[in-house]
């Protein structure tokens, strides 16, 4: 066997479709398809079998046989049996297929088909109607009949959704047998029910066959595994310290004024006259090429630029320089940059790196509190990082120092969150860790947000407000 | 001339200031920069350090301009420039200093004699005139106006790190003191807490120490371990290196880079450590060298520090001043002509073991010098956390500079009265080095030891731990090292 599919777009009764998916698997293979919920991964698995409207490109190799397991065949395969209740119009009461005709539908092998009933202990279900079945023994039922098939390729959408421990061990032994005799695609959710013999993994997102992993791959499966946690599992973002709470913003007052602002380097304005204003539970888009004071604007706004001593600048109810300190500033704000990144060069571990997000220092100098620590450990463990609490971070990888530091922004729930590029530098697996983290930010706490891109087309769902510097010619003003 | 105040005093008094040094704890810090706000200060002079503290102090919501003299404003010197392009009011000591409630003096120490005098009948009524070096009060004898309150402020790190530190959220250790004969209100020493406060220091560990103590411990370690000994040890061991066939690339990358190497270990954990770092064989050649330089140089050291206690030392620089920096001058060119300064660093790959394993006479050194220089520091009364942080703390600092342009780029960035000392002190040390330089051979610096057999005798090795860890300066280090533990590497 060996199965090709060439930039393939398949829809699916205009409710879902799959675009330019490029695979290829083949016989010695056995694949787990994975994704969040709608992410489209049944949606691949089911091509396989032969479903959805081939748009363009193309699907090659299929196997004859293919035995598929999926709650949508079992839906199927369910409401064609009540259909034929409904088409019956003699006037007796219609039991439906019984449950030997379902798994036998006439070339199948019985002796095996006997043994699995006998395994999956449904020898006493033989006799009745499928339709009457409960949903877990039709499930069983679709499993014997598709094994039984003796296919060329086994497509198991979720098989051990809604088995019973025992019955979850039985399948599981049993389809490590079938290993050297049939290739298998299992579509899973979770990462502890991945087979052992499973070697490849396609992950699915959005409609798009994203990453394609050989599971000898260390690195890509635990950024895989990540990436997975983050995308499915439903965390909220944790609580925090009651102890080192932000002070109460006025709220009539905005977040930041900025008044007719300059930034003047070497004589020549980087910034001129620029008004803004960010209202709070406003979320900006600020973009511009480089050198038009994006960076500029932003360490303003923080107070890490000296020339906001010398703009009228409003920013969480102060003016600055009316005697109040930076770190009165900082307090309000979250902050994540390459540049912080580059700076953040310190062997702490990881979970003190996110406790000195209530402090704004690079490195603790200060003793944690018990209820620091906690909230540390639920961040780390939204990140799927719990077992590292301890590294040092300058042991991490560059995508995944960048994860904890949207951790260490958000641990004291700023009312303001600045993310300066946050995917720059990253690839395209960190760059969705990045996005999937701060989606959950955004749709979970009450944090407004600056997102800071070179491209202004490059938006983010929420963000309704922007921003766009041009650059300046020199012009000795 | 001036007039030493040190020497004014009488016995009991400087014995009793030269004792002064207290590690204060967090805790003493509640207040933060209360004292200051408010309060109008205007620094003068805008080198790096000037530049640090003032922006520390800005962004801890003081209220800070700068005052410099009229030429480097007409001019547009760098110190202009570099407080105007962030963002700071700049005038001239006319138009600034009557407003002003604190003054920080952060000129060289050169300047202060002329700054202060044409400072001084600018100055408010009982306005605050803040030292980051107390030479020119204790060595100069310079008299302060009875209603001016006299504090020192002094940062014990280079300004850039001052301010990175405090742009990290933390700071460096500082040493403040208040000078009891001008503190007519009793306000010196809520003042000084709240500088410290506003330029991070307090979060690294504040010592309060005296204005005496910190210049005799200040000039006494600048001058000995902390430069001169950098400077000769660099000179002798180039010179030896080459004169024994090593290639002069690699014997100028060893030095210019090794002092760095070996002092970071000396940072972490004092000079037992960066002795561990050596091999067992190694490590007993260097013990028994630093204890051979160790007799050879202590009557140097005990000249040091006695000329800095009856001020000879200050007198003497204080006439070179005089003489338009003859000496320093003609020293500084000297320095720029020698062979290790004349020879870049080659394009080699050194280790960072291998500074250790080919450097043992430099690991040598350092140990001799730092133990010296302390030993000699609390013989004269200086006390032993004074001694510490004047010796063993800053000898990385310093060899940094080395590692980053040379004794040129040491010499430059140190104090004018380091540099004068550092060459007042490699004249000496050169020639009291020559005979015991005769017996050194490469196996001690360049080639490191060539040994089939690593093995040492138990008994010797177990001596040279233990006289390593005894040496007060161990135990001093690992208590003051203690406070400072939140000072990660920065890598």
């Amino acid at each position: 066997m060996n199965i090709h599919l060439d930039n393939l777009t398949v829809n699916f009764d205009d409710r879902f479709q799959l675009d330019e998916i490029n695979w290829q698997l083949n016989s010695s293979q056995h694949w787990v398809v994975t994704g969040a919920n709608g992410s489209g991964k049944s949606a691949l698995a089911a091509i396989l079998a032969g479903a959805g409207e081939n748009l363009s490109g193309s699907i090659e190799g299929l196997p004859a046989k293919v035995g598929l397991v999926s709650f949508e065949a079992q839906a199927e395969l369910i409401e064609a049996e009540l259909k034929k209740d409904d088409a019956d119009i003699m006037d007796v009461i219609a039991e439906g297929t019984p449950v030997h005709e379902i798994l036998n539908p006439g070339d199948s092998n019985q002796q095996l088909i006997d043994e699995l009933v006998e395994k999956f202990q449904l020898q006493s279900l033989v006799d009745r109607a499928f339709r009457k079945l409960s949903t877990g023994e039709s499930r069983k039922v679709m499993l014997i009949r598709a094994l039984a098939s003796e296919p060329d390729l086994l497509v198991l959408d979720e098989p051990f959704d809604g088995l019973d421990a025992h019955t979850l061990e039985m399948l599981q032994q049993y389809l490590a047998t079938l290993i050297e005799t049939v290739p298998m695609v299992m579509v899973l959710n979770r990462f502890d029910e991945f087979p052992d013999f499973i070697t490849h993994i396609a992950y699915v997102d959005n409609g798009r066959l994203q990453h394609r992993i050989d599971r000898s791959d260390t690195k890509a499966y635990n950024e895989l595994y990540q990436l997975l946690h983050l995308k499915t599992t439903d965390l909220a973002v944790p609580t925090t310290d009651p102890e080192t709470a932000i002070p109460t913003l006025d709220p009539t007052q905005p977040l930041v004024r900025l008044s007719s602002l300059n930034i003047t380097y070497d004589g020549h304005k980087i910034i001129d006259s620029l008004d803004w204003t960010i209202e709070r539970n406003q979320h900006w888009q600020l973009s511009g090429p480089n050198g038009s004071g994006k960076t500029g604007l932003l360490s303003i706004i923080t107070g890490d630029h000296p020339q906001c001593y010398v703009n009228d600048i409003f920013v969480f109810g102060f003016k600055r320089g009316s005697g109040e300190s930076i770190w009165q500033i900082k307090q309000f704000i979250g902050y994540v940059s390459t540049a912080l990144q580059w700076e953040y060069k310190v062997g702490t571990g990881l979970r003190n790196v996110i406790i000195s997000g209530f402090y704004d220092s690079i490195g603790l100098y200060t003793k944690a509190t018990d209820r620091q620590k906690q909230i540390a450990d639920e961040w780390l463990a939204l990140l799927g990082m719990s077992d590292r609490a301890d590294t040092p971070f300058n042991k991490l990888s560059y995508g995944d120092q960048r994860l904890l530091l949207i951790a260490r922004a958000m641990v004291k729930h700023p009312p303001l969150l600045i993310l300066d590029e946050p995917c720059l530098g990253l690839d395209d697996m960190n760059r969705q860790l990045v996005l999937a983290l701060i989606e959950k930010i955004c749709a979970g706490s009450e944090t407004s947000v600056l997102y800071v891109n070179h491209h202004p087309e490059d938006k983010i769902k929420g963000i309704e407000n922007y921003l766009a510097l041009e650059k300046r010619e020199p012009d000795n003003s | 001339m001036s007039n030493n105040y040190f020497n004014t005093l009488p016995l009991r008094e400087q014995l009793e200031q030269l004792a002064k040094c207290r590690f204060m704890d967090i805790s003493e810090f509640p207040d933060g920069v209360e004292a200051l706000k408010g309060k109008k200060i205007v620094v003068i002079g805008c080198g790096a350090q000037g530049l640090a503290q003032g922006m520390n102090l800005r962004d801890s919501g003081c209220d800070v301009s700068y005052t410099l003299r009229q030429t480097a404003i007409d001019e547009k010197r760098q110190s202009w420039k570099s407080a105007t392009e962030n963002g700071f009011v700049v005038g001239t000591y006319e138009e600034l200093i009557p407003t002003a409630d604190v003054v920080l003096n952060l000129t060289p120490d050169k300047q202060h004699t002329p700054v202060v005098n044409a400072v001084m009948p600018l100055m408010k009524e009982g306005a605050c005139l803040s030292y980051s070096h107390g030479f020119n009060i204790v060595e100069e004898g310079m008299q302060i106006r009875d209603d001016l309150t006299v504090i020192m402020v002094a940062p014990k790190c280079p300004g850039s790190e001052v301010r990175n530190e405090y742009v990290r959220g933390f700071g460096v250790p500082t040493l403040i003191a208040v000078h009891e004969d001008n503190d007519p209100k009793g306000e010196g020493l809520a003042l000084a807490k709240a500088y410290a406060v506003g330029t991070g220091g307090h979060k690294a560990g504040v010592l309060m120490s005296s204005f005496i103590a910190e210049v005799k411990s200040d000039l006494m370690g600048e001058q000995t371990i902390l430069c001169g000994m950098l400077q000769t040890g660099s000179l002798l061991c180039f010179d030896k290196m080459v004169e024994e066939g090593i290639e002069p690339g690699y014997a100028s990358k060893l030095i210019q880079f090794g002092w760095e190497t070996v002092t970071e270990a000396l940072k972490y954990g004092g000079v037992t450590n960066m002795l561990d770092r050596l091999s067992n064989p190694a490590k007993i050649k260097a013990y028994d060298l630093s204890e051979e330089l160790k007799v050879i140089m202590r009557p140097l050291y005990n000249k040091h520090q006695d000329d800095i206690i009856d001020g000879t030392f200050s007198r003497t620089m204080m006439e070179d001043w005089a003489n338009d920096d003859v000496n320093l001058l003609g020293w500084r060119a000297e320095t720029a002509e020698t062979a290790f300064e004349k020879t870049p660093a080659g394009d080699v790959e050194i280790s960072e073991q291998e500074y250790f394993d080919n450097g043992i006479l430099m690991v040598a050194m350092v140990k001799a010098g730092v133990e010296l220089a302390f030993e000699t520091m609390t013989a004269a009364g200086i006390i032993a956390d004074s001694a510490y942080y004047e010796s063993l703390h800053e000898t990385p600092l310093i060899a940094n500079t080395i590692a980053r342009k040379k004794l040129y780029e040491m010499n430059a960035t140190i104090s004018d009265t380091a540099e004068y000392g550092c060459y007042l002190y490699n004249h000496a040390c050169l020639p009291l080095l020559a005979d015991f330089m005769k017996d050194i051979k490469t196996d001690v610096i360049g080639k490191g030891l060539d040994l089939e057999d690593t093995g040492v005798d138990n008994a010797r090795l177990i001596e040279v731990n233990a006289a390593l860890r005894a040496h007060p300066v161990e135990a001093i280090g690992t208590t003051l090292r203690g406070h400072m533990a939140d000072m990660k590497k920065i890598v």
